[in-house]
């Protein structure tokens, strides 16, 4: 009986210096991961809608094409879905440098080993009068912003 | 040793160059440097022609690699604003800083070319048998660290290269099952390419990775030693041991007095006969500095003939076309750009396939290769064995497609990733849009 209550007794003693070696291995892999980033906001502006011309305008800052049919606009994504080069534009469809995907002008794969097609951003006015794009909310291929011609 | 007798210069130099055979055996415990040194050494061993000194040429390079990366670290500043102007400084500020530069650039890829060539000559020569199987595990891993440590230094410089390979390498790697975007998080600190990423693979090119290498490296030495020097000495052993024993003629000890009759027979733990072995130093040591020099020398002359490459600084907007990766990372670029696949509705894209199973396949073969060979033990430490032909074919066509993978990338591969012959004009792209 006492030994049994001794043999608990050291195996809660070495169990707990190992839980806490354990515990601070974890803890140091947990600071790799980071609480704060210090990244460009995901919704973003972008100029005026009159500024852009008609066809496709590559945004660099910002990687991606505002795409302009009359006063009806929407965005596609410039980031390629295999592993994440920046696309062209070639006048009748989008290529990839690093693996050779190929986008048709809806950003549909033509050929390649990209996955996916390219998404289509959700685009706004802000009230400012600025496009917006929030990067993190795909819209279905074909919808499209028109945006009133007093601001176009 | 009375090294009191001794002048200064010889107390320092004598174990380098000893004066008898007793000394020579000294030397080797004596001597901090040597002290991972067996006091005698097999001739087999020494030779040029079994082994080619890969491991050893291997080791040199990561010499020069540790001591110029040191040096490096003096200049280089691992920040995105000023990591890709440090270099340019190295390369054009720096008294003999692109000399500095470049010959840890070709010795870094030297390193990886000699460490898969000598995994080549162990496999070639069944050198991973029995108890040297756990060897080639820690060979396999080194192998491994070596091309980290490729992928995290040319990160380093922040140009082109580095911005699109560190983006293209971690959305392979975002591609795992499960853990990916976990994965992918940790090795860039962040959601996007930038200061986070490039202090963490900063910290793993100057730091673990290194220290992961050398702590194997030293391992891998011993364990040598701990499984009685190279495989070619299997050959050796196999011919001493079918030689018929002489037995002295002897008179020996009993309880009862001197009897007539044979003594036991002594053989050394290595299997080896006197004529078998050399002292280490200074025959081995000799050697060693021999082809330390002549490698040296080697990186250096390539440093002063050509320079380390370095493209603009990274834009992230606008990828280099084509963008390619360096030689020895080429043959995954080919993989991942051709191995998209579908079925019916389910597409697994060629970062996952190409990216991670191929090579997870080819990785798992290395290590389980010593366990299943079943080739009989005489093709040890043989070039080439007849045993094991079959084998040997798998090896150097899984080599041969690496090969031609590579040349298909680096020399065939054109604006878009598109396929040109070296011959036919390639379309001029603009750098910046």
């Amino acid at each position: 009986m006492d030994s049994d209550r001794r043999k608990v007794l050291r195996w809660l003693g070495k169990g707990s210096v190992f839980a806490a070696f354990v515990a601070q291995i974890g803890a140091a892999a947990r600071a790799f991961f980071p609480n704060v980033l210090y990244e460009p906001p995901t919704t973003f502006k972008l100029k005026p809608p009159n500024i852009y011309p008609q066809g496709y305008t590559f945004d660099a800052e910002h990687r991606l094409f505002v795409i302009r049919a009359a006063a009806k606009f929407h965005v596609i994504s410039a980031v390629c879905t295999h592993l994440g080069c920046t696309v062209q534009w070639r006048g009748t469809e989008f290529d990839c440098p690093c693996h050779g995907s190929r986008f048709d002008p809806n950003g549909n794969v033509i050929a390649g080993p990209a996955p996916r097609p390219l998404p289509w951003f959700e685009v706004s006015v802000s009230p400012d009068g600025l496009l917006e794009v929030d990067s993190l909310s795909t819209v279905p291929e074909g919808s499209v912003l028109t945006v009133p011609t007093e601001k176009t | 040793m009375a090294a009191g007798r001794k002048s200064l210069w010889r107390q320092l130099t004598w174990p380098w160059s000893p004066d008898s055979e007793r000394e020579a055996s000294e030397a080797v415990v004596r001597n901090l440097w040597l002290h991972w040194f067996p006091a005698k050494v097999s001739i087999r061993s020494l030779s040029w022609g079994y082994s080619f000194w890969l491991g050893t040429v291997a080791a040199s390079l990561f010499v020069i690699l540790t001591v110029t990366g040191v040096m490096l670290m003096f200049f280089y500043v691992p920040s995105v604003e000023r990591a890709y102007g440090s270099v340019k400084d190295l390369q054009y500020a720096v008294s003999f800083g692109r000399i500095l530069r470049n010959q840890h650039r070709w010795a870094a890829e030297g390193m990886v070319a000699l460490a898969f060539i000598h995994m080549a000559r162990v496999f070639f020569t069944a050198a991973y048998r029995g108890s040297r199987a756990l060897n080639w595990l820690v060979g396999v891993v080194l192998l491994l660290g070596t091309l980290m440590l490729s992928f995290t230094g040319y990160l380093l410089p922040w140009d082109q290269l580095a911005y699109w390979a560190i983006t293209v390498g971690t959305n392979i790697a975002s591609q795992a099952p499960v853990l990916g975007p976990t994965i992918h998080y940790l090795l860039l600190g962040g959601h996007f390419v930038g200061q986070q990423t490039l202090l963490r693979f900063y910290v793993l090119h100057v730091f673990f990775l290194p220290a992961l290498v050398w702590i194997l490296f030293a391992y891998h030495m011993w364990r040598v030693r701990k499984d009685g020097g190279l495989a070619g000495l299997e050959p050796v052993r196999a011919m001493r041991r079918a030689e018929p024993k002489e037995m002295p003629r002897t008179k020996s000890y009993s309880l009862f007095g001197l009897t007539p009759g044979t003594s036991v027979a002594v053989m050394s733990s290595m299997g080896l006969e006197e004529r078998d072995q050399v002292m280490s130093s200074p025959n081995l040591t000799r050697r060693m500095i021999l082809v330390f020099l002549i490698v040296f020398n080697v990186t250096l002359v390539l440093a002063l003939l050509f320079n380390a490459p370095l493209e603009g600084p990274a834009n992230p907007s606008v990828t280099p076309n084509p963008a390619k990766a360096p030689w020895y990372f080429v043959w995954l670029q080919e993989l991942v750009a051709s191995t998209t696949i579908h079925i019916g509705s389910l597409t697994i894209s060629g970062g996952l396939l190409g990216g991670i199973v191929v090579p997870g396949v080819l990785l798992a073969a290395l290590v389980a290769w010593p366990f299943l060979d079943r080739s009989p033990e005489a093709a040890q430490g043989v070039w080439f064995a007849r045993s094991r032909a079959r084998q040997n074919l798998v090896f150097a066509l899984i080599t041969l497609a690496i090969i031609v993978l590579i040349v298909v990338g680096l020399y065939l591969r054109g604006p878009y990733w598109r396929l040109y012959w070296p011959w036919t004009a390639r379309p001029v792209m603009p750098r910046v849009l």
